[in-house]
């Protein structure tokens, strides 16, 4: 019975069709570009090493990094190294995210704990926190707990603060709709906050996993016999620099392709988000 | 019946320097059925009573009762549409409108129907899967109130639901909040069909504005609260005939609409002076 308004958006499918036309087209040449550095880069790298312009020996080369890394898979020798990285991270990450979401929100929802805790956070956050991988290892021993441990630390202070941010600044008037709707506490959390908080909560994983991996290289550095951090330090004082770069390059794969894993997660689950800044 | 009984309500002032009444001693009584408008200058506490009516704020001193229950909180028969619409971003309209039924446990089924009823109302029924940043003013407003009639409550509480509208949609949603209005009076709500003893009787509405021509135009009565502190200062019943939509040019330039605008206006004007010479006088 109600017209709409006159102001009714046009065909917003056909709009954002055309958007991401020209979109598309900017994202290919921006990849391009990308690649054409990558190899640019490695081509100099790879000719200055045969030219002898630089000892392989320091630099090592792009072929003789990735006959190194055939080499590994080959005899299976860098599974061990990959799976004891791999466990520790998600061990650690996984732990910093069940127990640090949960205390941001209380910190985000109670005024009085976050002045309580709120110092105690910021202590934590502003020290180095490989500092206490020498007390874990005399509390926890040498072995998975204690790099857990480690990694926990490292990235469970990011995701406090990120989730408290994100809690804190939910709408609040998006909250007093739900209380006029005669929501409970339980379903102001779940309905609102909650939704709102994801993108910043999410972010804060992305932050996250990027400490993480820090926290468990320097903990097989220090204290392994496994792991690509222990890969690395090992190659290192063997001048074996192919193998350093076989674990660096594997560690940044990770990294990357985590982190464009949870910018997806976070484009799928808060696409207004995303939208609504495409469109400004 | 909504029963404000000798309300008054003292805010804290930020500097914390003291605090100050937002409302003062407001005693009213508003009929099942009837619209009611509260208008007022900014600052005079409209909001401030509204939210406390609805029982989203507890008053520093007084009570109000509904029929015949004491207000304590929010309740399921009563239902907010605000001035900043207030949508949840992450949802579309259609979740938008099913939020309240989902805090009240109605199942899935029956919510898609109830909220394809109530957009279809609102005149949104394709607009269903479009996020609010998709929508108008006009359009997120119509999802607010569709939310707020998707719980098909007795009581309607509007806080300046159009004031954040350009002039010309703002007038096109009084028209047809007028419309729905009448409507709930002449049939069952969507919601209850034909279940007996479900009463179709008009929706008791209380609607904040500071339009003067708003106020008349919707309402059975206005009642205009004055500043420092906030409270009554009149209460004028508008005996206009209904419907007011059929056609609302008419009306508008009627001998009796102009005459309550240009007593409603004067009484605002002569409020405004005695409050800014107190205010002198005092400083």
């Amino acid at each position: 019975m109600i017209s709409p308004d006159v102001s009714v958006p046009a065909a917003p499918a056909e709009e954002s069709g055309q958007r991401s036309a020209a979109f598309l087209g900017r994202t290919a040449l921006i990849y391009a570009l990308r690649i054409g550095a990558l190899a640019a880069f490695l081509a100099v790298w790879e000719t200055a090493s045969r030219a002898g312009l630089v000892d392989p020996l320091f630099a090592s080369s792009p072929s003789l990094i990735v006959a190194k890394l055939a080499e590994m898979i080959g005899d299976g020798s860098i599974w061990p190294h990959v799976a004891a990285t791999a466990s520790v991270t998600a061990a650690g990450f996984g732990l910093a995210v069940l127990v640090g979401v949960p205390i941001g929100i209380l910190m985000g929802r109670s005024e009085l704990i976050n002045a309580t805790v709120e110092p105690f956070v910021a202590a934590l956050y502003a020290s180095p926190q490989v500092a206490f991988l020498p007390l874990l290892i005399i509390w926890l021993g040498i072995g998975f707990t204690s790099k857990v441990a480690l990694v926990f630390i490292g990235s469970v202070i990011i995701m406090i603060i990120n989730t408290e941010t994100g809690v804190a600044q939910v709408d609040p008037r998006l909250i007093e709709t739900a209380r006029s709707f005669t929501a409970s506490e339980r379903q102001i959390l779940a309905k609102i906050v909650l939704p709102a908080a994801l993108p910043i909560i999410l972010a804060g994983m992305r932050l996250a996993i990027g400490r993480a991996l820090v926290m468990v290289v320097v903990a097989e550095i220090y204290a392994s016999n496994r792991g690509l951090g222990y890969l690395i330090f090992q190659a290192g004082g063997m001048y074996d620099t192919a193998q350093v770069f076989v674990g660096v390059g594997i560690l940044a794969a990770a990294g990357v392709s985590l982190t464009a894993l949870l910018r997806a997660l976070e484009r799928w689950l808060a696409p207004w988000q995303v939208d609504a800044r495409q469109s400004g | 019946m909504i029963d404000i009984r000798e309300v008054s309500h003292r805010y804290a002032a930020r500097d914390g320097s003291g605090e100050y009444w937002a409302l003062r001693g407001v005693t009213l009584k508003i009929e099942n059925g009837t619209f009611v408008s509260l208008l007022g200058p900014s600052g005079c506490g409209k909001t401030t009573l509204l939210r406390i009516a609805n029982g989203l704020i507890r008053p520093s001193r007084g009570e109000v009762w509904i029929d015949g229950k004491r207000v304590t909180g929010p309740s399921a028969d009563r239902a907010m549409v605000f001035q900043e619409f207030n949508l949840l971003p992450w949802r579309t309209a259609r979740r938008n409108v099913e939020m309240p039924l989902e805090v009240l446990g109605v199942g899935a089924a029956r919510r898609r129907e109830i909220s394809a009823e109530r957009l279809a109302q609102v005149g949104l029924a394709k607009f269903a899967g479009f996020y609010p940043h998709q929508l108008s003013g006009g359009m997120k407003q119509r999802v607010g109130l569709a939310r707020a009639l998707a719980i098909d409550p007795s009581y309607l509480f509007m806080d300046e639901p159009f004031g954040a509208l350009d002039p010309q949609i703002r007038e096109m949603m009084q028209i047809e909040l007028m419309k729905l209005w009448d409507q709930e009076g002449s049939l069952p709500g969507p919601s209850a069909p034909a279940a007996a003893g479900v009463s179709s009787a008009r929706k008791t509405v209380l609607f904040v504005t500071h339009s003067v021509d708003e106020a008349v135009f919707l309402s059975d009565r206005v009642i205009m609260l004055g500043t420092q502190p906030g409270r009554v200062i009149a209460d004028l019943a508008i005996d206009l005939p209904r419907p007011r939509w059929a056609d609302d040019e008419a009306l508008k330039r009627s001998p009796a609409f102009i005459a309550y605008r240009n007593d409603i206006w004067h009484m605002l004007k002569r409020e405004l002076h005695q409050s800014l010479e107190a205010h002198a006088n005092s400083a």
